[in-house]
């Protein structure tokens, strides 16, 4: 019956082929090569082999290096601050939503989701003026005088704030639907042997919503060590370079409008690359390991 | 989908029952109102910024000025918009957010056929080596993108399509998560329902037209819904691909919003801006608030 050569799953299944090779396969492969090279974008990028890593990582005295360590610690700062945070209260959002006796369920979802749907640039600009010294809530609420993005500690609470309020929704989202699927029975057992509500929690709910838990948990991860927007729009990196994240040297480097230097640029993106790669990996094994 | 979700929970290894007697558990009503209390705080912090943006946006410039932190405006005027839509030369928001609409809906809609189509061949269709691409391809897509990134706009520049709206519709279309969804989906479809169409002579497309596509309604309206906001919302993209103030869609546009209206000295205008660039995705979400809700059981399938 097969013998004749059937075109119509290349029908099916090959523009997309297509479209992965040129959009996701080629850019891949190129971005590594290209880390091995001097380029501007514009030129033909000239082979250096690993001198663009033995200056980003080992050049004391080059700018680059400075600002990849900058940028890498100023990335992990905001990974540290914001992932717990993302993980910790969309589960207790579902986790509240989930109480029988609570009303409005569906209101308070959405009133949680919505920031999820703005914009980062529309967002900060909100956020911008609610602590703007002179006008917002910042003077006028809380009393403070200092202009929060201008100053540290503040503009990293600032940053973390729009990050939360408009990442908490989706992952608050995955939850609920992963505690819904829960078998109320399981609970109802549970409650008649006494137990309260945090051992419910404890033994029952999170075992359950194992796979969704890691699941965000190394999406967020992954997602966060991408940062750009926030510092961008409400920082512009600052205060004294505290904010600047790897993404905003790596887009300054190969897009910026002085010289452009994207054979350096492709190398910072392919260790921030490697370290979402190992930090992804670890999180799965770990958690996998530790859960079952 | 979440039947499906259920039922495999209920696989699960059951607690044994132990056949108590039912005690009154003094902790519910603490955690209710615990609950309760966590939720409103919650809820209240989280609208107040977006109340606070569209009230701004009807304030005078000289009420925001001197009236101090007030949710809602003394008087409401609408000269911030009339403001607005006239500058069409430093800050053309109604171009922008055309441009934003012909990107976010020619991507939304290709995404669909593109994803039902492939979603279909690798479900649907027997051919060697299916299930080896499909796992290789999505493998591949878990790279992380920030490497793709400056050669992806080489390429965009080589097809020259930098400040044109293909480079924010097409590249998008290459991801493999929607498909691994539709897939997915599709494959929780009985075979015989095809076979039988198959036997009575219906060709690929037809089964596709008539018999799958109904079906998997649910999850194109979803990843819809999700790719139409995602590229209304894109920000890193458009910042990079877009130089032409008059091509870039709204969201890099509010980028230059905060030097076009100086430092917070029209204060107004800005957040009228922003409440502009807000409004389609919320109007999207209010009619189709369930379908965004629903997402969310296709979503958790990932977990497998």
């Amino acid at each position: 019956m097969k013998k004749k050569l059937n075109l119509a799953p290349a029908f099916f299944v090959g523009p997309h082929v297509i479209l992965f090779a040129v959009f996701i396969l080629l850019p891949t492969f190129y971005g590594i090569y290209a880390s091995f090279t001097k380029w501007n974008l514009m030129n033909e990028p000239v082979w250096v082999g690993l001198d663009n890593y033995k200056t980003i990582l080992f050049d004391n005295g080059s700018t680059f290096h400075t600002q990849f360590n900058n940028g890498l610690k100023n990335t992990f700062i905001f990974v540290l601050l914001s992932v717990p945070l993302l993980i910790v209260i969309p589960l207790l959002v579902a986790v509240a939503l989930e109480h029988k006796k609570v009303k409005g369920k569906s209101l308070i979802q959405s009133i949680i989701y919505v920031p999820g749907l703005i914009s980062i640039s529309a967002g900060a600009l909100i956020w911008l003026l609610l602590f703007n010294k002179q006008l917002g809530m910042a003077g006028n609420v809380f009393g403070s005088d200092v202009s929060w993005p201008a100053n540290q500690p503040y503009a990293w609470i600032l940053i973390i704030i729009i990050t939360i309020w408009g990442g908490v929704g989706g992952n608050m989202i995955i939850y609920r639907a992963s505690i819904s699927g829960v078998s109320q029975d399981l609970y109802e057992s549970a409650e008649m042997d006494g137990a309260g509500t945090i051992r419910r929690f404890t033994s029952i709910t999170l075992p359950s919503i194992r796979f969704p838990l890691i699941y965000t948990f190394v999406m967020t991860t992954a997602g966060a060590f991408n940062v750009f927007g926030q510092p961008l729009m409400m920082t512009d990196g600052g205060p004294r370079q505290s904010t600047h994240v790897l993404m905003m040297y790596i887009r300054q480097l190969a897009f910026g409008n002085g010289e452009s230097i994207a054979g350096m640029a492709s190398a910072m993106a392919v260790l921030l690359g490697l370290v979402i790669l190992v930090i992804s990996a670890l999180q799965y094994y770990v958690m996998n390991r530790n859960a079952a | 989908m979440s039947n499906q979700v259920a039922q495999q929970y209920d696989k699960r290894p059951r607690m044994k029952e132990h056949g108590a007697v039912k005690r009154k558990n003094p902790g519910t009503n603490i955690s209710k109102y615990i609950s309760y209390l966590f939720l409103i705080v919650l809820c209240i912090i989280w609208i107040i910024p977006v109340i606070f943006g569209i009230t701004t946006s009807f304030r005078s410039q000289s009420e925001v000025v001197s009236s101090g932190f007030r949710l809602f405006p003394k008087e409401w005027i609408f000269d911030n918009y009339v403001s607005i839509l006239e500058n069409t030369s430093t800050a053309p928001i109604l171009r922008w957010l055309m441009n934003s609409l012909f990107i976010a809906t020619m991507h939304t809609l290709l995404v669909v056929v593109v994803i039902s189509i492939t979603g279909y061949g690798y479900s649907r269709m027997k051919f060697k080596g299916r299930d080896t691409l499909f796992f290789t391809l999505l493998g591949i897509s878990f790279f992380p993108g920030v490497v793709n990134l400056i050669p992806s706009y080489k390429i965009i520049d080589a097809l020259g399509w930098v400040n044109t709206a293909w480079a924010m519709i097409i590249p998008g279309l290459a991801g493999m998560g929607n498909i691994f969804l539709v897939r997915q989906f599709m494959n929780g479809i009985p075979k015989d329902l095809d076979e039988s169409a198959h036997v009575d002579g219906a060709g690929h497309f037809r089964i596709y037209f008539s018999i799958i596509m109904p079906l998997i309604k649910p999850v194109l309206i979803v990843c819809a819904l999700f790719s139409f906001t995602g590229s209304w919302n894109d920000f890193l993209w458009p910042v990079i691909v877009f130089t032409d103030v008059d091509k870039m869609p709204v969201t890099a546009g509010l980028l230059l919003l905060q030097d076009i209206y100086g430092n917070y000295r029209m204060i107004g205008q800005l957040m009228g801006s922003a409440v502009l660039a807000i409004i389609p995705t919320l109007l999207l979400f209010l009619f189709a608030q369930k379908y965004f809700v629903q997402s969310i059981n296709l979503n958790s399938g990932i977990k497998g």
